[in-house]
């Protein structure tokens, strides 16, 4: 049902396939040809067949400027993974150590700072962030570069300067996301029965917060977070697009503008591929962590 | 060397020389035409650099004309060894030497590959494959000697009949290449052959004065390649006879190149021992490129987005006039252009010292509405600049009938196109008219590209930019000819038509300067295209960067460039 709907979405974008590869001024033998060669002068059903039939082999077609579409996605692929890792690896602590420290001096000027500082943060587009960091961070003190594709055979830690800025920019645009969901959850289970119960036992406060405060409260956050995994991989076409940078987004962006169907209906089933697995992994977690969605599903 | 000597001297070339050279030099002694055009025309009918520049410096008063920009300077002042960076435009097509089409594409073509004929920033013919090139008398059939010694990249030898073949294989319609256009009228399959092992003729379709340049980096998908290639298998090897080899390519984030030690022209051995390549999807990111230091040339940059380098004392900017433009169609045979009093109107309502001074910080030519940009040697200068004249406009809409009028401009988003029909939906007001603009994507303005099926070419008003060309007999053509494939305004007259014949077969400036001013005062009465300016081709480079050789159609060569002594 996804592929249907990803093929005929697709076709939907206004132009010529042959007409895109040649460009407005090239002549109409010449675009017909090219038609011809590419296949995209046969009917809808026998493109969509043609495609999906490779798809369960592993084939995923030929783009329209002569590459396996499999070659397109991989690396843009995995340098969208890279970024989204980053950003994963830091935002992700981050924003719970604030969401919990928040939730912990509820009501004081750390609880505001926190949550309005993120709630703002999350308020102001990627785009915005991208331009703010530039232009301090880039150009100002230039101790970063302005772009985020790093050399071909960089080292890890330079792979790691270029992406920091785009990094902290989706930082700043989950940051608030998750930190409330981690506050909120953490205020709920300090105030729960089994937190009061652990404190008049007498446990400190490290294990109360750490056993039972924080596997309660961080159920709806690993939620939230698994969610973000999905836009993270396919929806950072704006950073990409700014930061320069060759991830999936930006070739997804990149094959709309230039009609190139194969590329785009692969890497959107890729995609959505991923989000449903993310969505899955979380599921399992949630109810890992989450004795209650275990004992009711064997009721 | 006395006076008498030199003129022994220029006797003796003289005779050598044919009736068409030899009317050349004529022009240029009796004062016709410059140095720089004496330079030009005579490359262009086959005359080596040196014998030009010999005969400019005897026959002519030795005033010298400013340059098209950026100084050259001497190889010695720049240091060896090294990488040099530059950014491009990701290119949008695959990079397959036929179907490339944009200033990204072309540019990497030109590293590793190269051309019979190299059109320079001055729109001189240099010969590179080609050692010369002589026409007959008639200019339907041009004679190449083909330089011999030169090997590709794996080895071989480049041969006259690779050439003739490459010619053969793109103006094959069967083909699908995006030289094609440029070929229509003037070369078809088959038109090329090898004569001898050193030698192509070219026999065209009709006489045709400003062939070199069909064969020439204008036609940028023209790289020569051995016969039989598959052209497919480019990007894989980036097979060429140029003097940088493919090191490594990473599609859609750019190429390393180094020094290609086969190559042929011993006195342009590349200087630095890298050429390394980035390509930038959006301008505003290259841009960011070079202000951050990330490359050290940006091929490049519009004057819209680009405001920011022309006034960065960390940058260098090279201008280059150009015969890049916007054409702004009105369909001659729709409501309510089908009266040119109302086209002239619109023509007179625009300000062009609006866009020219403020839009495109001067770095524009103005335009006359005609294809004939001021660059273009062929241009007539005397034919009377048309200026903004409100009063005029008026009463030429009243003349015709014609007030409070509602019109939908179409165009895309592109460079500076959107913020122009901005201006010209402001000019308009002046006079009553309302403009409703329509800016859309590339793709559903073009539409199919074809008469029915496009905006492009249906719409009764609207802008379409059109990249630089070294002689505008593509402009003349197919946007404005009766059968012209490009004709948005559907203008058809057949008296424009033969005027562009005649324009086309002239060899000699004075000829073609006659047609062209038949030309450009017919445009200027019938308008059916606005062509308000003309803007320059604008690179930068670090300042600590020095020759760097650019066209305006969009090479760059590093070739000769590195970082200051």
């Amino acid at each position: 049902m996804l592929s249907i709907v990803i093929f005929l979405a697709a076709q939907v974008l206004p132009g010529d396939v042959g007409r895109r590869v040649l460009g407005p001024f090239a002549d109409q033998a010449s675009v017909d040809a090219m038609n011809e060669q590419l296949g995209t002068d046969r009917s809808l059903v026998v493109q969509y067949w043609d495609w999906i039939s490779g798809v369960f082999t592993g084939d995923l077609g030929e783009s329209i400027r002569n590459r396996e579409v499999s070659d397109v996605l991989i690396d843009p692929l995995v340098a969208s993974g890279k970024l989204a890792l980053l950003a994963f690896i830091i935002v992700v602590p981050l924003a719970i150590a604030g969401g919990v420290y928040a939730a912990m001096h509820e009501g004081s000027a750390r609880d505001r700072i926190i949550s309005v500082g993120g709630l703002s943060a999350t308020a102001i587009p990627e785009f915005v962030w991208a331009v703010i960091f530039i232009l301090i961070f880039a150009l100002g003190l230039g101790i970063f570069p302005t772009t985020a594709q790093f050399p071909a055979g960089a080292s890890v830690f330079t792979q790691l300067e270029y992406l920091l800025l785009p990094s902290l920019c989706l930082v700043c645009v989950l940051f608030g996301y998750i930190a409330r969901m981690a506050r909120a959850g953490t205020i709920e289970a300090l105030g729960a029965d089994y937190t009061r119960t652990a404190v008049l036992k007498g446990l400190p406060q490290r294990t109360v917060i750490m056993r039972h405060v924080l596997r309660n409260s961080l159920l709806p956050t690993i939620a939230v977070v698994a969610t973000q995994a999905g836009y993270l991989l396919g929806g950072l076409v704006i950073i990409e697009v700014i930061f320069n940078y060759n991830g999936i987004g930006l070739t997804l962006a990149r094959a709309a503008t230039a009609k190139d169907i194969p590329v785009l209906q692969s890497g959107v089933l890729i995609i959505g591929i991923v989000y449903l697995v993310a969505t899955l992994i979380a599921d399992i977690l949630y109810s890992i962590l989450n004795p209650r969605v275990r004992l009711g599903a064997a009721e | 060397m006395s006076k008498d000597e030199i003129q022994r001297q220029v006797d003796s070339v003289r005779a050598r020389r044919s009736e068409l050279e030899n009317h050349i030099i004529d022009e240029y002694r009796a004062g016709y035409i410059g140095r720089r055009e004496f330079i030009r025309r005579g490359t262009v009918v086959g005359m080596s650099l040196p014998l030009v520049g010999f005969l400019a410096s005897a026959c002519g008063s030795g005033d010298k004309e400013p340059s098209g920009g950026g100084a050259p300077v001497s190889t010695e002042d720049i240091q060896k060894g090294g990488t040099l960076r530059t950014g491009l435009q990701t290119p949008g097509s695959d990079l397959n030497p036929v179907v490339v089409n944009n200033q990204g594409a072309l540019a990497i073509l030109g590293q590793s590959g190269e051309y019979l004929i190299f059109s320079d920033r001055e729109l001189k013919a240099v010969p590179r494959l080609a050692e010369s090139w002589k026409p007959n008398a008639d200019a339907s059939k041009w004679t190449f000697k083909i330089r011999q010694g030169v090997k590709y990249q794996d080895g071989k030898p480049m041969t006259a009949e690779d050439v003739a073949a490459t010619f053969n294989f793109q103006a094959d319609p069967d083909t699908g290449g995006n030289a094609l256009s440029a070929f229509t009228g003037v070369l078809s399959k088959g038109g090329a052959q090898a004569t001898d092992e050193s030698t192509v003729v070219f026999e065209l379709e009709a006489p045709n004065g400003n062939f070199p340049f069909n064969t020439s980096s204008d036609n940028y998908n023209l790289i020569i390649l051995p016969k039989g290639f598959d052209n497919k298998s480019w990007p894989k090897n980036f097979q060429g006879t140029g003097p940088w080899k493919l090191d490594k390519y990473t599609p859609d984030v750019g190429v390393n190149y180094t020094r290609n030690p086969d190559y042929w022209d011993k006195t342009r051995q590349p200087l630095p021992d890298r050429n390394e390549i980035k390509f930038y999807e959006k301008e505003e990111a290259a841009i960011l490129g070079v202000q951050g230091d990330e490359v050290d040339v940006l091929a490049q940059f519009s004057p819209v987005n680009g405001k920011p380098l022309l006034t960065d004392p960390n940058v260098t900017v090279i201008e280059l006039r150009a015969s890049q433009h916007r054409q702004l169609h009105m369909r001659t045979d729709k409501e309510p252009f089908t009266d040119k009093r109302v086209r002239q109107a619109v023509a007179l309502l625009i300000n062009r010292d609006n866009i020219v001074k403020g839009l495109l910080e001067e770095k524009s030519d103005y335009g006359n509405d005609s294809p004939f940009a001021p660059v273009y040697p062929s241009t007539d200068k005397s034919v009377a600049q048309r200026k903004q004249d409100v009063e005029k406009a008026k009463a030429l809409l009243s003349e015709a009938g014609q007030s409070n009028l509602d019109l939908e401009l179409r165009t895309w988003q592109v460079f500076e196109v959107p913020q122009y029909a901005q201006l010209v939906q402001n000019d308009l007001k002046a006079a009553g008219i309302n403009v409703k603009l329509n800016i859309t994507d590339a793709a559903s303005y073009y539409g199919d590209a074809v008469f029915g099926q496009s905006p492009w070419l249906d719409s009764t008003f609207g802008i379409t930019e059109y990249g630089h060309r070294g002689v505008p007999n593509v402009f003349l053509g197919a946007p404005l000819k009766s059968d012209g494939t490009w004709n948005s305004a559907h203008f058809k007259n057949k008296d424009y038509d033969k005027l562009v014949t005649e324009y086309v077969s002239a060899i000699d400036l004075q000829s073609q300067r006659t047609a062209a001013k038949k030309i450009q005062e017919m445009l200027l009465d019938e308008v059916p295209i606005i062509f308000a300016y003309f803007y320059f081709y604008l690179t930068a480079t670090k300042p600590t960067v020095a020759g760097v050789d650019v066209s305006a159609m969009g090479h760059v060569d590093v070739s000769q460039a590195g970082q200051k002594a």
